[in-house]
């Protein structure tokens, strides 16, 4: 029984069709990485999975139970997890506060009373690196720390399955490292992962599955290395003639597309 | 577990525990100089009728303050209809004594509970709402209820309700006070609890709120029923103690405007800021009003007031004092660069 | 049908005001992103100043328009310098205290001056209207409905076909950016809030010439500004004017049910219901 299954998920705002039927299943224990160029409609897909978007047509299924339609609150309870692009931290409480919010509401299992919440969000802050500097504000925080606050916030959920809106873009090639090895730690607790990314290192070094979209649509899917050469990625990524030019296609081409909004 | 007590510094911690005791004591005990018993026993008479109003005024005010507080500081829903919630208190202990003859107290009990319904009837349809288009549309409903009720023969109409006069100003000024004390507990109570941190979360970014788990319209909305019934109590006490009421006494605008202004100006989101902002701005309007005869004047200073209040402080009294920053020039300077163009 | 052609009429002249009355409010929240709480109150000032000079020099209120909105912008123009823009970057909330204790400041500064009694401007063609069979048009509302068009007008005017204009729209589309240009961000501001100003007194003019006013009058058009601009739209003098037009036909027809006296509950369920079911208003682009 796959965890996550996408059928035909259409979405469209105004004239803009956002999505136009995407299909996709995700194994327990997956880590799928999403790509595809900019406004290819990867974080309407997970608005869609989150609840915060409502498709138009087709169906969500959590472990065969449709979550087409239910309110956000309810989806993260189920153990859905999310991070946005544009970081939302609660502005004016600390590194620890804004983690143990998670898990003050989002466990699928019980309620946590406040202390217990603020126990679970130190262990969460040392797993992304945030330990030390858990009684900062998040005003006082880098770009990068942010990110790590927007994944520590979520983990603290201890959600089944993890979705990240591209939180690489911004950082430079340590920080990259340094989240890369966060991901995998997530993963190695069993929790299954769903990532939008630009940076291709990322998609190969821990991708299990990748998953291309192009104007609301699967281009390609399968296996990263597969996925990457593929002539048809490279050329939704850099146009026609470049594709055909290159015949070897780099395995990293369209990095650094930094911050913008997909 | 979000302490924001830790903001105010130690020192000032030392000496305000201690004033603030002898301070509730003296306002729980003075009253009690009125009784005949102190009177015969000599003691000096330290609260008179002036007394009585003033301090029962102020302690209607903590509970609006405080009220507005749960739904616009620690939510983050500036309501301008609260005062609604004042009225519509108002009028059913107005209506269920002077047409019906209940007991006071007996209305009294209904009259949180008409407010909260009301509340529950525009709450879910108007919290949808944000920033300008939620504080318009709720400033609309004082606005409109107070038009009905000026229409409605039933109410009274534009003459307004007596009830019948009861004359105690002990009983009144401890009902309010009763009062203030349960909307403070109310707001202490709820930041420790998890409904708080999810009144915080949706005040700091409501879709990040949402995606953590927090049913934000049903939070939403008990704050606003929580504030309603607050203010509708004390809507209720305010018809039986001024024993007339009329849209204009119990649906004025500028009453919901001075309660978000003490609530401001003490510090929106603190347990004790909107006591702080409702005593001291109480006292001024008081002042300036000089008993009633300069009713003028004491609009005017009302807008000055909200216009030095809304440029010098906009972080509250109690970061203004407290916090990282001081009553300093270079605070001043530093908020002023902040806010203007 | 003769009845319900005067409805209609009548929605329409009244429509006109409430156009006249929310371009002012609708630009100032278009641009400045301000609620002007204080709207109401300038109107009033404008119906006063066109009453003092009908009644001290018996000028024609319809010629004293201009005087008031000259004397508005200067108003405006000085209080969004002098005071609003202290606060211009600071939370909503704060704009919308500063506004309603300036509101409180004009409305008792009007008690003060012209005492709560009620003030009427009469000039000789009050009263009389065209007769077109059965139904009847005001000289005066038509005047005024005349005179809303002409203020639409000028507003499109000035904000498409003027360097002025350009400047406005650039700082209500970003203000930072439109600094960037070498656009003095202080100056538009309160060059923005004086014109909202000037049109706020030309439409209390129009509203002193059929309503008697008191210093307290101006408060209801605030909140019917609010509804006008929520019903139409905001951003758009296209959607001020239809927002106003279909407010006035609404009040008009509203009223014939619940009776006189219920102005602002109307404008409320109207608004309430705009919000909910429509929020981006009948022509606008974005809520």
């Amino acid at each position: 029984m796959s965890l996550l299954a996408v059928r035909d998920v259409s979405k469209r705002f105004g004239g803009v069709k956002a999505l136009a039927g995407v299909t996709f299943t995700i194994e327990p224990g997956q880590v799928l990485g999403i790509i595809g160029p900019n406004g290819a409609g990867k974080t309407t897909l997970l608005n869609c999975i989150s609840g915060l978007t409502r498709a138009d047509a087709g169906d969500i299924r959590w472990e065969e139970q449709s979550i087409s339609g239910m309110p956000p609150y309810r989806i993260a309870r189920l153990g859905i997890g999310r991070t946005f692009q544009i970081v939302r931290p609660f502005p004016s409480m600390t590194v620890r506060e804004n983690t143990a919010m998670g898990a003050l509401f989002g466990r699928p299992d019980g309620r946590l009373q406040p202390g217990a919440a603020l126990k679970e969000a130190d262990e969460v802050l040392n797993l992304v690196g945030l330990g030390e500097k858990r009684h900062h504000t998040v005003l006082r925080l880098t770009v990068p720390d942010r990110k790590r606050l927007e994944v520590a916030r979520a983990l603290a959920m201890r959600p089944r399955l993890l979705l990240l809106d591209e939180v690489m873009a911004g950082l430079n090639s340590v920080e990259v490292e340094q989240a890369l090895t966060m991901v995998r730690r997530v993963q190695e607790q069993g929790v299954t992962i769903v990532l939008i990314e630009h940076v291709m290192k990322v998609i190969v070094g821990v991708c299990s599955q990748a998953l291309v979209l192009n104007f609301g649509r699967t281009l390609v899917e399968g296996p990263p290395a597969e996925v990457l050469n593929d002539p048809r990625v490279i050329e939704a990524y850099l146009g026609e003639r470049y594709a055909r030019r290159q015949k070897p296609p780099p395995d990293r081409s369209p990095n650094g597309e930094g911050n913008e909004k997909t | 577990m979000i302490a924001r007590e830790e903001r105010v510094p130690r020192s000032l911690r030392r000496f305000a525990l201690p004033i603030g005791i002898a301070l509730l004591a003296f306002v729980i005990l003075v009253p009690l100089t009125s009784t005949d018993a102190a009177q015969q026993a000599g003691l000096p008479l330290l609260a008179d009728k002036l007394w009585f109003r003033i301090a029962t005024t102020v302690a209607m005010f903590v509970v609006m303050a405080s009220a507005w507080n749960i739904i616009g500081g620690l939510t983050g829903y500036a309501s301008f209809g609260n005062v609604a919630f004042f009225g519509i208190g108002a009028y059913t202990v107005g209506v269920l004594v002077s047409s019906r003859g209940w007991p006071f107290p007996l209305a009294l009990i209904v009259a949180p509970v008409t407010a909260t319904v009301f509340a529950l009837i525009v709450g879910i349809p108007l919290l949808r709402l944000r920033g300008h288009y939620f504080a318009v549309a709720t400033l609309g409903i004082g606005v409109a209820v107070g038009e009905v009720v000026n229409n409605l023969a039933p109410l009274g109409a534009s003459t307004g309700l007596f009830l019948p006069i009861v004359r105690s100003d002990l009983l009144f000024f401890y009902l309010m006070l009763g009062a203030a004390a349960l909307a403070v507990c109310s707001t202490w109570l709820i930041l420790r609890t998890r409904f708080g941190y999810g009144l915080l979360a949706i005040r700091e970014n409501e879709e990040a709120a949402k995606i953590i788990g927090v049913n934000t319209n049903l939070y939403k909305v008990a704050a606003f029923c929580i504030a309603a019934a607050l203010t509708g109590l004390a809507g209720g006490i305010f018809a039986q103690w001024n024993s007339f009421i009329n849209q204009e006494n119990v649906f004025a605008i500028s009453d919901n405007v001075q309660m978000i202004l003490m609530a401001v100006v003490g510090g929106a989101g603190t347990v004790l800021g909107p006591v702080a902002g409702a005593i001291s701005l109480e006292l001024i309007i008081q002042t300036l009003a000089g008993g009633g005869s300069k009713a003028v004047y004491s609009q005017i200073g009302l807008g000055v007031l909200l216009a030095v209040c809304v440029i010098f402080i906009p972080r509250g009294v109690i970061d203004f004092f407290g916090g990282q920053s001081r009553l300093s020039l270079r605070y001043l300077r530093q908020t002023l660069r902040e806010t203007s163009a | 049908m003769s009845q319900f052609t005067q409805q209609v009429i009548l929605g329409l002249l009244l429509g006109g005001i409430y156009v006249a009355v929310a371009l002012g409010f609708s630009l100032v929240w278009g641009i400045l992103n301000i609620v002007n709480l204080a709207h109401g109150a300038l109107v009033i000032v404008g119906s006063y100043i066109t009453w003092d000079l009908f009644t001290r020099w018996h000028i024609d209120p319809f010629l004293s328009l201009p005087i008031d909105a000259l004397v508005l912008f200067v108003i405006g123009y000085a209080l969004q310098r002098g005071v609003i823009n202290r606060v211009i970057r600071a939370p909503l909330l704060f704009t919308f205290l500063l506004t309603f204790g300036i509101n409180l400041i004009i409305v008792s500064l009007l008690l003060l001056i012209f005492t709560p009694d009620f003030r009427s401007v009469t000039p000789s063609y009050s009263g009389n209207g065209l007769h077109l069979g059965s139904v009847t048009i005001p000289y005066i509302r038509f005047g005024g409905l005349v005179v809303a068009f002409l203020l639409a007008g000028a507003m499109w005017t000035i904000l498409n076909r003027t360097r002025i204009g350009a400047a406005i729209l650039a700082v209500g589309a970003d203000r930072d950016a439109a600094q960037l240009v070498g656009i003095d961000l202080r100056h538009m501001y309160a060059l923005t809030f004086g014109i909202g100003a000037a049109f706020a007194g030309v439409a209390g003019g129009i509203i002193s010439t059929f309503q008697s006013i008191t210093p307290t009058a101006g408060d209801p058009y605030t909140l019917q500004a609010f509804a006008v601009v929520i019903l139409g739209g905001l951003g758009r003098v296209s959607a001020t004017v239809l927002g106003g037009l279909t407010f006035g036909l609404i009040e008009i027809l509203g009223q014939s049910g619940p009776g006189p006296g219920y102005a602002n509950a109307i404008a409320f369920v109207v608004l309430v219901i705009v919000l909910v079911v429509r929020p981006r208003g009948l022509l606008g682009r974005l809520a």
